[in-house]
């Protein structure tokens, strides 16, 4: 992990002091409305349907266990004793209140975490692979480039007043699980065929109301050149992105308005003023960076007996299928730790299972926890050995759920249960198909599923992209939802389509039994759904459901 | 009542909220370059401008901000400095809001002129909430990783 310096210290407890005199300056009437919504949003403070929401930045994705006890800490003291793991991989809080925030963020400094730039027009914390630096499909460990870019990015002189917000998604591994296609610039690092450690530039991806996948602009660049390169993609973005109307004013507009080649040519223009200035990553500083992430000592691992133990255990031999990926080291495996459980919204989790997964991460690990984009722990570091001990201990704590990659394992956004964009509620949706779908014969039989459900077409729920999406919207003051299918966010990301008409709360999920029906008939051989709706296409889902329902 | 802050040159320290615009005239561009003596008068330029090499000549250049979270003046400045090497005074009118005064300083800004209604105390931490940052910028063109990282930092004032 990344280990904060003096530096690094003293800047997050300046920007603590910042902010509180901005808030005591609001509180007082010194400061006006206007400007301090800009101001706090810079510093993830939304102010909700019922309370202020306080995002907390989870650097692409990791945490320690000292960190994650301090949430669970905040969660317990100034919260209803939980918080929340956002799609971005942060932690949120629904219940702060405003003038104990700065007291939030001084909890946060002192164990090296803060909320800068988890909301507003700048550029976000940065997202990578949640299983970054272990997965055994890595070509080049992501991390330490999201930290130079937390770096530069952290208060830009230039870019923290953009036209609207910016989202950095970096990938390292042969299966894209950061999603890079949909995210304002989407990076891939690799090492090339000399050992050259180089970087794609995909720009222009994103979901909200206009979906698009990235356009790549740049192919091979040597990674010296990430920070002047993303400089010169981001001028001319804040020079040239509309301002004028909040719904065109994402990258993915301008780079549609210009054209994919009149963009990077614009881009390239500015970047040969820029190649080789003092912001051109010297050898050193990247190397400096890669040992913060060096791979810890793996001790010799202990002889499992993981055949034995899930042939005596159908349940956790089901775990271990679905929730543990495979290792760079042998002996080690990566358990993704699963927040889907029904009756409980997607991603919340209670301040005693931050504890618990805490104590795990020092117990069957290094101490380090990752947070996924679909808002589940992940403990990176897993002996084989004591994978049987902790499915036993996670399955006490309400996280052994055996959903990772099927039907029940729901991305949903808060929804109008607490966001005051939402048009509809997605709570209540994601546990009625719970619920409806909860026999595992049925999902395991289904296989590789993903439904994404969002209140709202801001897209926090990234509907566009889930096999089958799920959009809340709202019809003359009735919530209603629109189903998509064929969305996919890894490699060869695609959009779901639309399917027809909206569909009532109540009939969602005999909907999707019906088109899981066309499913179940149509495919061939080992063919998932996805494979099956490419091959088939709307016609035969669309027959089967509006037969049904009109 | 207007304020005009500037920040000392050679210092980097601010000397805030004292004094009303220095008696020079912002004109527009197509006044200032018709103007048969435009060294001597000041260019007002929207956040929108292209930089032009012509405006060197300009020994006061003002950006107007037509509203405080419009970062278009940022770039236009960073570009007047780094690009064109616009050595004048750079200073920023309009939607100016007190709390964002650091990022402009670091683009480059010398000067500000706060609207109506806004004041900000000489000396404030308002003005300069960081010692330092991570990023090269006008004022201090070395990225942190190019200085002594975790000894002692050459400030970026």
């Amino acid at each position: 992990m990344y280990r904060y310096d003096n530096f690094d210290r003293q800047f997050v407890a300046e920007r603590v002091a910042s902010f509180r005199s901005q808030t005591e300056r609001y509180l007082a009437g010194e400061l006006d409305a206007d400007a301090f919504q800009h101001l706090r949003l810079r510093n993830g403070l939304y102010m909700q349907r019922l309370a202020p929401m306080l995002r907390v930045a989870v650097p692409y994705g990791t945490l320690s266990s000292t960190q994650l006890r301090a949430l669970a800490r905040i969660a317990r003291d100034f919260d209803r004793g939980y918080g929340h793991l956002s799609t971005r991989q942060n932690v949120q809080f629904n219940w702060p209140q405003l003038p104990e925030v700065p007291d939030i963020l001084e909890v946060l400094a002192d164990v090296d975490m803060h909320a800068i730039q988890t909301s507003g027009n700048c550029i976000r914390n940065v997202t990578t692979d949640q299983f970054a630096g272990v997965a055994a499909d890595e070509t080049l460990d992501p991390r330490p480039y999201c930290e130079i870019i937390r770096q530069w990015s952290t208060s830009h002189p230039e870019f923290d007043w953009l036209p609207r917000k910016f989202k950095i998604a970096v990938t390292g591994a042969r299966n894209d699980r950061a999603a890079v296609d949909v995210h304002d610039i989407g990076l891939h690092v690799y090492r090339d065929e000399h050992g050259e450690r180089r970087v794609d530039f995909k720009v222009g991806g994103g979901l909200g109301r206009t979906p698009v996948i990235a356009q790549l602009i740049r192919q091979g660049l040597p990674m010296t050149h990430l920070l002047t390169y993303l400089e010169a993609v981001m001028r001319v973005y804040n020079r040239y992105g509309r301002r004028d109307n909040k719904y065109k004013a994402r990258i993915k507009i301008l780079v549609r308005a210009m054209g994919g080649d009149g963009f990077r040519d614009k881009v390239d223009a500015e970047w040969a003023q820029l190649e080789g200035s003092a912001s051109t990553l010297p050898e050193d500083e990247i190397e400096r960076m890669e040992a913060f992430f060096a791979p810890p000592a793996y001790p010799a691992p202990a002889a499992d007996e993981l055949d034995a133990a899930r042939f005596a255990e159908p349940a956790f031999s089901r775990w271990v299928q679905h929730n543990v990926a495979p290792h760079k080291q042998p002996g080690y495996a990566i358990v993704t730790l699963s927040t889907k459980v029904t009756g409980v919204p997607p991603g919340d989790v209670s301040d005693r299972q931050m504890e618990a997964v805490a104590d795990w991460a020092d117990r069957y690990g290094f101490g380090e926890i990752r947070i996924s984009h679909e808002q589940n722990f992940v403990l990176p570091d897993v002996p084989r050995a004591a994978l049987h001990e902790l499915w036993q201990a996670a399955q006490a704590e309400q996280l052994g759920a055996h959903n990772v990659g099927l039907l029940s394992n729901i991305i949903c956004c808060p929804g109008g249960d607490y966001c005051s964009l939402a048009n509809a509620k997605s709570i209540p949706v994601a546990e009625a198909i719970q619920r409806r779908f909860d026999d595992y014969d049925y999902q395991h039989d289904l296989g590789p599923l993903d439904i994404n459900i969002s209140g709202c077409m801001n897209a926090c729920g990234h509907h566009h992209v889930g096999n089958v999406g799920i959009l809340g919207v709202d019809k003359k003051g009735q919530e209603f939802y629109q189903i998509s299918l064929g969305g996919h966010s890894g490699n060869e990301a695609s959009l779901g389509e639309i399917i027809g008409p909206s569909f009532s709360r109540e009939q969602v999920p005999d909907v999707l039994a019906q088109i899981f029906e066309v499913y179940v008939a149509e495919r061939r051989d080992e063919e998932t759904f996805l494979q099956t709706y490419r091959r088939i296409g709307m016609q035969p889902f669309k027959e089967r459901v509006y037969d049904r329902t009109d | 009542m207007t304020a005009l802050i500037e920040i000392d040159s050679v210092s980097g320290s601010l000397q805030g909220g004292t004094s009303g615009p220095r008696d020079i005239a912002l004109l527009s561009a197509a006044e200032w370059h018709a103007h048969p003596a435009r060294q001597t008068q000041g260019l007002l330029l929207g956040v929108d401008a292209e930089p032009d090499e012509r405006f060197l000549a300009a020994p006061l250049i003002g950006i107007e901000f037509p509203a405080f979270h419009d970062g278009r003046g940022l770039s236009l400045a960073v570009l007047l400095r780094s690009r064109l090497g616009y050595a004048g005074e750079l200073r920023a009118v309009g939607d100016v809001q007190p709390d964002l005064i650091h990022y402009y300083r670091r683009c480059g800004f010398d000067s500000f002129v706060l609207p109506k209604g806004r004041s900000v105390a000489p000396g404030s931490a308002i003005l300069a909430p960081y010692s330092d940052y991570y990023q090269a910028s006008v004022r201090n063109p070395r990225p942190l990783f190019r200085r002594n990282r975790g000894g002692v930092h050459q400030r970026d004032r």
